[in-house]
């Protein structure tokens, strides 16, 4: 054979099958759970005490079994998202102790989902407009390098779906439903 | 025709006798009955005469005040993968085998025009199968591709696929030539349980899923890119990490076939990245949405990703990157957010929310504020402190399923508070469980949490 010679793009050739290589840039999904509850455990004021304070809430709530998630340390709180159905046993856990659990029901949690989101800017701000527009009030939130989650009203859950399909021009197929804890029995 | 691609990185192709023992692989494969395609990265790392960043030196001194245009910059960076695929394919014709050089546009390879970031959109790879089908061993340039020509009289441009590139060329051939595998050759033999320059002892997995390795890849551990990995399991290519060093037989990255034990496990410890927390202290629950969504605005408009969000009732936490703070803290100082309302009891109509960093970061505001001072009668003037926490880090615990495992959160903030490290917020995700430390502790962060989950 004579030596193979290539110009920069090969030509003469036929296309090879149109694979999609790499997903967008972007955001590409949406993820709906219901059933969210969001619950802030006030660990008080005494700055010294907040790390053994911050300790015990944990300590707590995995010698009851509870799954929590959107962890979130403050300076005179703990906060975190949980699963509806773990609420009473949540709420039980500081009874009669002196850590004050406020909760609020009835929440939904909207995670939008992009490739390297760390490497792009701005899509927070396109979520806080598209929340805006919605007029869903954001109680949680958690981020990944995938990843950014809305904890808002469940009402305002299909507005936010909808603002956000429009803000990053998904398809009704990009959202799915996100069961939480799926296995783990309460 | 079993296909394997086989890509190896800088370190493997840095001296002869590296060189040596990935030719080697090559031969190997090939008698065991495979046709082997070939990628390679650019030889050495940083300040070896060939390494990308070299190359990119060489542009940058001719005057540092000038940045390169990105379409040559692209072109000086993919010689070091077309230097390094020439020397490779010339080793293994020393060693009697015909092999040829090819850069990623001969391959087929076609990206989008976005220089220095490209994405694959289409491979054609008739020309990679031909070379196969007539007994040539293709080696070709990792991290680059062509643009598709616009117009009739106009020719191809060089791209480069940026960060994970010549990951991403493998895994990217490994699904255009339906590979049987793709196999990231690299200087340890396998994804770590940590970081085995921090922790010894680390242990080589033997098996991943593409979502942990993704996970793994983009918490820091440099063991192959997410955006490979994300195309092999996109198109269910099976994807091996290995040394070029030894015959370890490294960590398989499955897919559907994974054995269950995987979904519910702690795979590894990671730590990513110089980190700024800043805090601002926003005193209005009525407006702080909508300054937050300025402040969001404000970091979006300087390109700079804000992550680790945290809010309660009157502030808001994030981090960024250190490289971006500057940027971030100048934008800040003395940023003023006008918000219109209704007359309020003493007759304001608006407030201005006025940023202001503490600790002698505050020169605009020193100058903007007392400007305002005239204007209080009609307007209300709220300072928005600011404070940071320098010099973090974020440790990671991949752990898939933790959401299903109370207590993870637990054990990861009592190993690291009881050590006295200072957790200063933590993230989650379905994959991964973070805390933001001081980047002094890293080191003994990782040894810790490595010890606790993984020796105990």
């Amino acid at each position: 054979m004579s030596e193979p010679v290539g110009s920069l793009v090969p030509s003469g050739v036929e296309r090879g099958p149109r694979l999609s290589f790499e997903r967008e840039r972007g955001v590409y999904s949406l993820l709906v759970t219901h059933d969210v509850a969001h619950c802030v455990v006030s660990i008080g004021q005494d700055e010294a005490q907040r790390t053994e304070r911050n300790l015990h809430v944990f300590q707590m709530l995995t010698e009851a079994g509870i799954p929590i998630l959107m962890i979130k340390l403050h300076r005179t709180a703990v906060s975190f998202g949980v699963a509806e159905r773990f609420v009473e046993r949540t709420a039980a856990v500081f009874d009669g102790t002196d850590f004050k659990i406020k909760t609020r029901h009835g929440l939904g949690m909207v995670a939008v989902k992009a490739a390297s989101m760390r490497d792009v800017s701005g899509i927070m701000v396109d979520i806080a407009d598209a929340l805006y527009e919605a007029d869903a009030q954001m109680y949680g939130t958690g981020d990944a390098h995938d990843t950014v989650q809305c904890l808002i009203d469940a009402d305002r859950m299909d507005a936010l779906v909808t603002q956000l399909r429009a803000v990053f021009h998904l398809e009704e197929n990009a959202v799915q439903e996100h069961p939480l804890h799926q296995g783990v029995v309460a | 025709m079993k296909i394997l691609v086989q890509k190896f990185g800088g370190t493997s192709v840095d001296r002869p006798e590296h060189r040596l023992l990935a030719a080697r692989k090559v031969i190997k494969a090939r008698e065991a009955g495979y046709c082997p395609v070939v990628v390679v990265s650019a030889i050495g790392r940083a300040g070896a005469p060939y390494a990308t960043d070299t190359l990119v030196r060489v542009l940058h001194d001719i005057d540092p005040q000038v940045a390169p245009a990105p379409r040559e910059m692209d072109m000086m960076m993919a010689c070091g993968e077309i230097i390094s695929t020439v020397v490779f394919a010339h080793t293994l014709h020393t060693l009697g085998h015909r092999a040829i050089a090819l850069s990623g546009g001969q391959a087929g390879i076609i990206t989008d025009p976005k220089f220095g970031d490209a994405r694959i959109q289409e491979i054609r790879p008739q020309y990679l199968f031909r070379l196969l089908e007539e007994g040539y061993i293709p080696v070709v340039c990792g991290f680059q591709g062509v643009t598709e020509p616009t117009g009739a009289d106009e020719l191809s441009a060089i791209t480069t696929l940026g960060r994970g590139g010549s990951d991403t060329t493998a895994s990217a051939l490994g699904a255009a030539l339906r590979a049987e595998a793709v196999e990231i050759f690299t200087d340890v033999d396998g994804v770590k349980s940590a970081d085995p320059d921090l922790v010894a002892n680390a242990r080589t997995l033997d098996v991943c899923t593409y979502a942990e390795v993704a996970e793994i890849a983009h918490q820091g551990a440099k063991v192959v890119h997410p955006r490979a990995a994300e195309i092999a399991m996109d198109h269910n290519i099976p994807l091996w990490v290995k040394s070029t060093f030894s015959d370890h037989p490294g960590t398989r990255i499955a897919g559907a076939d994974a054995p269950s034990f995987v979904h519910n496990r702690v795979t590894g410890i990671t730590h990513t990245g110089k980190i700024v927390y800043i805090r601002l202290e926003i005193e209005s629950p009525i407006h702080k949405s909508r300054v937050e969504r300025e402040v969001y605005r404000m970091m979006a408009r300087a390109g700079i990703s804000i992550y680790l969000v945290s809010f309660s009732p009157t502030a808001l936490s994030f981090a960024v990157p250190r490289k971006d703070f500057p940027v971030a803290r100048d934008l800040f100082d003395g940023m003023v957010v006008p918000i219109e309302h209704d007359p309020d009891e003493e007759g304001r109509v608006a407030t201005f929310y006025i940023f202001k960093f503490s600790e002698g970061l505050d020169l605009a505001y020193s100058v903007q504020r007392p400007l305002l001072k005239s204007m209080e009668r009609k307007i209300r003037i709220v300072d928005v402190p600011g404070s940071v926490i320098e010099s973090c880090t974020m440790i990671s615990v991949i752990a898939s399923g933790h959401r299903n495992l109370p207590g993870v959160m637990a054990q990861i903030y009592t190993t690291l508070t009881r050590a006295g490290i200072a957790v200063y917020q933590t993230a989650d995700s379905e994959m991964s469980v973070s805390c933001l430390i001081p980047e002094s502790e890293v080191q003994r962060a990782v040894k810790l949490l490595h010890e606790q989950l993984f020796e105990q």
